[in-house]
């Protein structure tokens, strides 16, 4: 029942197997000689799926912010009682989950005993477990969590910016929610998220080193229950192009103010290929018009108006797509001010072909640079499988992506109106 | 994959692991030298001033576009603390040229840019160039200052400094603000000067070059110079504490950060360190570690609470963050956990745990040419060349007996809190 194909990239000397299991679930299996194999487990299910129905059902269900990372904490309770962690302990392997804005995952990493940590992995995220008591007991640490971040300027940074470019999206909202909103969460609401996503066919087994795919199946056989498909419907409320707000300011601690501009798209396609292919010339420009080799970097550096590099990053998704700059800055509105001005410029006169060609190049290197490691590849499995995109695709990609593809994705995505700034400043100031 | 050593000159050596199994490799030129207040903030600025320019290269601008027409090889400084030895330098990162699309030659390439760094930097009248020092200077006390920006660490840190006040180790790599004033683009490049004689010199190799090639590489990087004597690196050690201090710091923070220093009476350079790694492990590290299981899974007191060993200098801090209300009983639980080692109270499951989960992470070392570079020069200044591999071995030897004997030998130092403004009030 399972069906099996071979994936292939000469370019870069790789090769990896995708599993259809008769469940639904999708298994990528990713031999590669290292001393360390890894797997991840994941579901299409983060903090911004908050609101949805499955097919067939009449009307929506609206649960409390926090819960999929709620949930991500408690899989790891077991009606046995054994903690997860202590399984784990005793295969040598190192376990871990992550709850973002639209993926939870569960994963390990180890040398040894691949398969047994393999069926612990496959066994606790099947089994829920979930009672008032061990919900209370989660309540405490999850709230010393969100506080941690709390006390963190830069989580702050983002979510200031999160809040002012979307007015209703759940991204202005802490992945962890907050202590009023977890302190509504009950078994039952527990059970009715489980029960949605946690379905075969919107979850990914990616598996990454001394790993073959015979075993592997044969353990998904064992775990994984065939169930009917049902398709999952997410509502995510519709934004303006424009910013709800241009400007966050808030008073940290912090030596320096922190500043992250950023800038709202709401021009996401529905072909896959090409949001990947968007994605690939928005990481080129960032790099060409930020990174260290631009005009506005070397200018604003010099003038000791920024003192470390501008972090640029490009979020590109069906649920959401904002490309994001930051550092830190005596003077944040000047900085701003010279970004904006940067922007015309460009917008008006284009940028250097020599420096597109260079930097189309950076690219290729960064993502040939993906490959030494078995997590980054079983996790970017996940991540581009969740955008719909194959883990070779943006090598092939990149040579489809030219000037003037660029300089268009460039006009329409920096539009002053879809401009926010959030700040970070000591109160002294 | 055992690093083969030589020795390019007095107190240059270069390591290679030549391995096919990363498609990137990494070049590291790592000077070591003593941890002192008149020198941290030098070794810091220095790395970041010569990144700024060379002679061939005279702008940021300029070197970074010759880097990424070398596929994307990075060339970044390394600052960190052993024990009380400073390391610092310049660190490179690039793909094998195989995956070059042009077949142009990385290694050569970016080998060059790091050796015009070093040894042809950008000069003007025979200095630095002031403008660029004057630059860096300013950028470094905004790293020093904004060290608060991250409470978690920053309340470990402080830990650190107020156990070590009077010792080296107590110093910030980064130096003092007012170190950092001092300088002067003339006094940086005599200290340029003086590290390229001085300072031992370690260079590391991880990739898929052969150890011939790149000897070759190297030795023509730092030819011409011989006849150093490079000063000896020692890491002074209180073996247990004579008194319990208390400091208590307040900033806007949500939850207080609780940092619990010990002297831990093993160092790295003993030759039964290994036991204690596996009673770090059972106390402090980890998802199965008493720590964890009971301060946070069986008490819920905190989300992180976990044991910070420093091999070479031999103090561990645990650090945690917790609800200002919790403190007592956080506190009192994390020593209580302590206790519990001592007494010999650990479970087979903590036991067996600690051993697999350490043997995991020897392991896993392998993976990383980072990690497998830090390995080493931590061993070397410990007098040791025992790989990860040997380390998993040892560890297997241990038993329950050795770790309460080496929790016996912890004697608390400093504990250092951070408390949230209000309660000041």
């Amino acid at each position: 029942m399972t069906e099996t194909r071979k994936i292939e990239s000469a370019l870069l000397d790789e090769s990896y197997y995708v599993c259809t299991h008769k469940s639904g679930l999708e298994v990528y299996v990713y031999p590669k000689e290292m001393t360390s194999s890894y797997a991840i487990f994941a579901t299409k299910y983060g903090s911004v799926d908050n609101r949805f129905k499955l097919e067939g059902d009449s009307d929506f269900t609206e649960v409390p912010d926090g819960i999929a990372h709620f949930l991500e904490h408690k899989l790891f309770e077991t009606e046995e009682g054994e903690d997860t962690f202590q399984r784990y302990a005793r295969t040598g392997a190192s376990a871990n989950a992550y709850t973002s804005f639209n993926q939870t995952a569960y994963l390990f990493s180890c040398t040894d005993n691949f398969y047994a940590s393999l069926e612990i992995l496959l066994d606790f995220v099947t089994k829920p477990y979930f009672t008032d008591e061990n919900v209370k007991k989660e309540q405490g640490i999850i709230a010393q969590e969100i506080k941690m971040y709390d006390d963190n300027p830069g989580t702050n940074l983002f979510y200031g910016l999160m809040g002012a470019l979307y007015e209703k999206n759940k991204i202005r909202t802490n992945i962890a929610g907050t202590v009023e909103s977890i302190s509504h969460i009950t078994p039952e609401i527990l059970y009715k998220c489980y029960n949605t996503f946690y379905s075969p066919s919107n979850m990914i087994l990616s598996v990454c080193g001394n790993v073959d795919v015979e075993r592997t199946m044969e353990l998904v056989d064992k775990y994984i229950k065939t169930s009917e498909i049902k398709k999952i419907i997410r509502d995510y409320p519709t934004e303006s192009p424009s910013v709800f707000c241009p400007r966050f300011e808030k008073t940290f601690s912090v030596a320096k103010p922190l500043f992250e501009i950023g800038i709202k798209d709401t021009e996401i396609s529905l072909d896959p290929r090409e949001r990947a292919k968007k994605n690939l010339a928005v990481d080129i420009l960032n790099d060409m018009l930020f990174g260290k080799s631009g005009k506005l970097f070397n200018d604003l550096y010099g003038e000791g108006l920024i003192s470390r590099g501008l972090g640029a990053s490009f979020e590109h998704n069906l649920s959401f797509s904002f490309n994001a700059i930051s550092s830190e800055s005596s003077d944040p509105e000047a900085v701003f001010g010279r970004f904006c001005d940067h922007c015309e410029e460009v917008k008006k006169n284009g940028f250097s072909k020599e420096d597109f060609e260079r930097i189309k190049k950076v690219i290729y290197a960064d993502i040939v640079k993906s490959f030494d490691s078995t997590e980054e590849i079983a996790t970017n499995i996940v991540w581009q499988r969740f955008n719909d995109c194959g883990i070779f695709d943006s090598v092939d990609i990149i040579p489809t992506i030219d000037y003037d593809y660029t300089k268009d994705v460039f006009d329409k995505l920096f539009v002053p109106s879809s401009y926010a700034l959030s700040i970070i400043r000591n109160p002294e100031e | 994959m055992k690093p083969i050593k030589f020795t390019i000159a007095d107190g240059i050596t270069l390591n290679v692991i030549s391995t096919r199994k990363f498609k990137t490799a990494q070049l590291a030129i790592n000077f070591l030298v003593p941890l002192r207040r008149e020198t941290a903030a030098k070794n810091s600025l220095l790395s970041a001033v010569l990144l700024r320019g060379t002679a061939k290269n005279p702008t940021i601008a300029d070197i970074s576009r010759k880097l990424q027409s070398l596929y994307a090889a990075s060339i970044a400084q390394t600052n960190y603390k052993r024990g009380e030895v400073q390391v610092f330098g310049l660190y490179s990162n690039f793909i094998d040229s195989k995956y070059s699309l042009d077949g142009c030659d990385i290694l050569g390439g970016t080998l060059g840019m790091m050796a015009e760094m070093l040894f042809d930097p950008y000069i003007i009248d025979g200095a630095f160039c002031e403008e660029y020092v004057e630059g860096e200077k300013s950028n470094l006390i905004d790293k020093i200052n904004g060290r608060i920006n991250n409470k978690n660490s920053y309340a470990l840190t402080r830990c650190h400094e107020e156990m070590c006040r009077d010792e080296a180790f107590g110093l910030d790599i980064l130096g003092s603000e007012e170190t950092v004033k001092e300088i002067t683009h003339l006094s940086l490049y005599e200290h340029h000067k003086e590290i390229i004689e001085k300072a031992r010199i370690d260079v590391f190799y991880v990739g898929a070059e052969s150890p011939e090639v790149i000897l070759d590489k190297v030795k023509d990087m730092f030819s011409g110079i011989n006849g150093r004597v490079p000063e000896p690196l020692s890491t002074n050690v209180k073996r247990s504490s004579d008194s319990v201090r208390e400091i208590v710091e307040y900033d806007s923070v949500e939850q207080t950060k609780l940092s619990i220093g010990f002297r831990t009476g093993t160092v790295l350079s003993d030759s039964d360190y290994y036991k204690f790694s596996v009673f770090s492990e059972v106390y402090g590290s980890g998802t199965t570690s008493k720590l964890f299981m009971n301060v946070r899974e069986k008490l819920s007191l905190c989300y992180y609470c976990q044991a910070v060993p420093e091999a070479q200098k031999g103090i561990m801090v645990v650090i945690s963050g917790i609800e200002a209300e919790k403190y007592d009983a956080a506190r009192e639980e994390i020593l209580h956990q302590l206790d519990e080692v001592k007494n010999g109270n650990i479970t087979d499951d903590e036991f067996d745990g600690a051993i697999e989960s350490l043997c995991g992470d020897y392991m896993r070392i392998y993976d990383s040419p980072d990690m497998l570079e830090a390995w080493y020069i931590g061993r070397s200044l410990a007098g040791r060349c025992d790989s990860p591999e040997d380390a998993a071995r040892m560890i297997k030897t241990v038993t329950k007996e050795d770790i309460s004997e080496m929790a016996k030998k912890l004697t608390l130092d400093t504990i250092y809190t951070l408390k949230p403004n209000e309660e000041d009030k």
